[in-house]
């Protein structure tokens, strides 16, 4: 199934696109992320398919149900968590989730019953009666999540939900993402943290309101480089004539070797070198790496 | 009924922000009470003495009520007594009765009236106290020099002149409760929500910005007629302000004008880009309400140009309107003409706002 499907989405603001005609599927179940510098247009993106502002062109579906036209369709599906919190700081963590609850629909005590469930499961309840704006940038986020899951969405939209978050919290964060994604849900999330992102199911690097790559962390950093990237030590110096393998550094023995795909050649080099080859290893690279890559073309 | 829960967030909201309670709640009972009080505290106590004795006994107490408080005027009767304390000429009158000199003599019981000004509650509670004193030490010097004597005060209450000056400054209170208070208040929460961006949350909800708009001029409208009322009765009960016309015409008119003023609260929030420039366009439309629609200046006393200005100012068919009710005993169906004018300013003030307000920030 398809959660998320964005056909040519623009967003001009005056003579400034900060999306040119984007297209994203985001399958259902997964966590997708975004990612990308600041500015590179993933609010913007985030914004136009929640249906927050319209765009200059293009249209999405969520679930099916076009933003545009079919909205209160798409915002029973979606919970949102903007990316500045966009709560009331003087509302009690209860207080806000129950008064967000009944916006939603439900009774009083409904609202009340979800929330307590939802502060069970995110670790809120010590802090049940504290004034949001009392909370630390943690557990406010929390909050925030769990506003956005109130109403029991199948898709969880979440504009850099780990910003300015402490890495074991990301961390504790992320056990949450899988746990939700365990539970069936969608998750899309921005984030401008590389490291972050190597969790994704599926990734979509934008810069400058284009997405430059796609696919899974591995599949992304692939296409930056134009393959995987394999070290191997030779005993001797030896002229590399494979095919699919190309010498992207050389020095005495050591040797960085470009391959189209590793699993596949990995045989054939050990094959070729023989006794001379003293060590193979695929060179890990961080998505970063790939990012400043592809942004060098 | 989405917006109920909308009610509630406000209300609590308010009561939380210590500024807001101060300039909804208290702000205006603090100062009605000032007011009635002629601004401040009082240490010496002007009184006014009645002597029909015109003995010993008589004398003696005149004396040492002397020794108490300032005796500002001496009258003749017990009519000119209460003129003086209307006046407030003095704060209250001792009428020291005819026979007071025999009945000590001989061990009678007797009365001592005291006139006092109910208008001014807490200068009268002082002086009933030491009129007490003073009854209580004359007792015990006439029984050593005579017989068992006791004296029961009377106290009698009449309304000064703190009725009236809180009468006068009722329609500006009226109108800096009605109009600046709900006004500001409303245009600040407005902007305050879209520049945190709580609206962009509320956007995601199926709840409409309808119900939000409703939600918050329930609010607002609860906290301030409450508020209208307070200080109605604190005129009426504390400083004696006689309301000619029927409670609940007043309470209707405020109710209603206080609907326009909401509905014009939103057209300022939306105008404004922040909440600054929302409170300062607040204040800004209630400065020629204030000057121009007969809160400090009678409205026949104004040139063309203000009385025009006043005239085209919502405030001026409220003030109208609750004066002719308040003073002159009128009842709501004489005065349509100023409902009407202020329902239309409403039904203005609504339409453009509801088009113009935007929850989605662009
Ligand atoms: N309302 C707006 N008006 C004008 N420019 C905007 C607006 N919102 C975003 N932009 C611009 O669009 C670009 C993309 O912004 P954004 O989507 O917030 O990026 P990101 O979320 O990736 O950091 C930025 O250059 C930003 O300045
Ligand atoms: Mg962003």
């Amino acid at each position: 199934m398809i959660a998320i499907e964005a056909r040519g989405l623009t967003k001009k603001f005056g003579n400034f696109t900060a999306v040119d005609n984007l297209n994203l599927t985001v399958e259902a179940g997964l966590a997708f992320g975004l990612l990308g510098p600041n500015g590179a247009g993933k609010t913007t993106t985030i914004r136009m398919i929640t249906g927050l502002i319209k765009p200059t062109a293009g249209t999405v579906k969520v679930y099916g149900h076009d933003v545009s036209s079919e909205r209160s369709k798409v915002i029973e599906k979606i919970g949102y968590m903007p990316q500045k919190f966009g709560l009331y700081e003087d509302l009690t963590v209860e207080e806000n989730m129950v008064l967000f609850g009944r916006l939603y629909g439900l009774s009083k005590s409904d609202s009340l019953q979800r929330s307590r469930e939802l502060m069970e499961f995110l670790d809120l309840k010590e802090f049940r009666n504290r004034l949001a704006g009392k909370l630390s940038g943690g557990t406010k986020q929390r909050l925030a999540l769990a506003v956005a899951l109130i109403h029991d969405p199948l898709l969880l939209i979440l504009d850099e939900p780990t910003a300015g978050v402490d890495p074991p919290i990301r961390r504790q964060f992320w056990e949450i993402f899988r746990d939700l994604n365990r539970k069936g849900k969608t998750i899309l999330l921005t984030t401008h943290y590389m490291d972050e992102a190597e969790n994704c199911d599926k990734l979509a690097l934008m810069s400058s309101g284009r997405i430059i790559a796609e696919g899974s962390p591995s599949e992304v950093k692939r296409k930056a480089f134009g393959g995987d990237i394999v070290e191997i030590v030779l005993s001797k110096p030896i002229n590399i004539d494979l095919q699919g393998v190309k010498v992207m550094e050389a020095g005495d023995g050591r040797m960085k070797l470009l391959v189209d795909d590793y699993s596949a050649r990995v045989s054939q080099i050990i094959a070729r070198f023989g006794p001379d080859l003293r060590d193979i290893r695929p060179v890990h690279v961080s998505l970063e790496e790939a990012f400043i890559k592809l942004m060098r073309g | 009924m989405k917006f109920t829960a909308v009610v509630e967030k406000e209300l609590r909201q308010l009561i939380r922000d210590p500024k807001t309670v101060f300039m909804v709640l208290l702000m205006p009972i603090i100062l009605t009470i000032l007011f009635g009080y002629g601004y401040g505290g009082r240490t010496s106590f002007p009184i006014a003495i009645v002597n029909m004795d015109q003995k010993t006994g008589g004398y003696t107490l005149s004396d040492q009520l002397r020794n108490m408080f300032d005796v500002k005027a001496y009258a003749r009767t017990r009519e000119e007594a209460v003129e003086l304390v209307r006046k407030g000429r003095v704060y209250a009158a001792v009428v020291i009765p005819k026979g007071f000199t025999e009945d000590m003599i001989a061990g009678r019981m007797t009365s001592l009236e005291v006139i006092y000004d109910a208008s001014e509650p807490v200068v009268a509670q002082s002086i009933m106290q030491m009129v007490g004193v003073i009854v209580l030490q004359f007792e015990i010097w006439a029984s050593e020099k005579f017989k068992t004597f006791s004296i029961s005060p009377l106290f009698y209450s009449v309304y000064g002149p703190g009725a009236e000056r809180v009468e006068n400054f009722l329609p500006v209170l009226m109108g800096t409760l009605l109009q600046l208070v709900p006004t500001s208040l409303i245009s600040v929460s407005v902007c305050r929500e879209r520049e945190r961006g709580t609206f962009e949350q509320f956007a995601m909800t199926p709840a409409s910005r309808f119900d939000i708009i409703l939600g918050k001029l329930v609010a607002y409208f609860i906290a301030t007629i409450s508020d209208v009322f307070l200080t109605i009765l604190i005129a009426m009960l504390l400083f004696g302000v006689q309301f000619r016309g029927g409670m609940l015409d007043l309470m209707l008119l405020s109710s209603i004008f206080l609907v326009c003023s909401l509905s014009m609260g939103l057209l300022i929030s939306v105008l404004s880009k922040n909440q600054l420039q929302a409170y300062q366009a607040s204040i800004f439309a209630f400065i020629p309400s204030m000057l121009f629609s007969g809160m400090f200046t009678p409205v026949n006393l104004l040139s063309d140009v203000a009385k025009i200005i006043g005239h085209s100012l919502p405030l001026y068919y409220y003030l109208d309107a609750f004066k002719a009710i308040a003073f002159k005993g009128m009842n709501l169906q004489l005065l349509t003409y100023d409902l009407e004018v202020i329902l239309i300013f409403t039904i203005i003030f609504s339409i453009l706002s509801m088009d113009l307000l935007r929850m989605r920030v662009e």
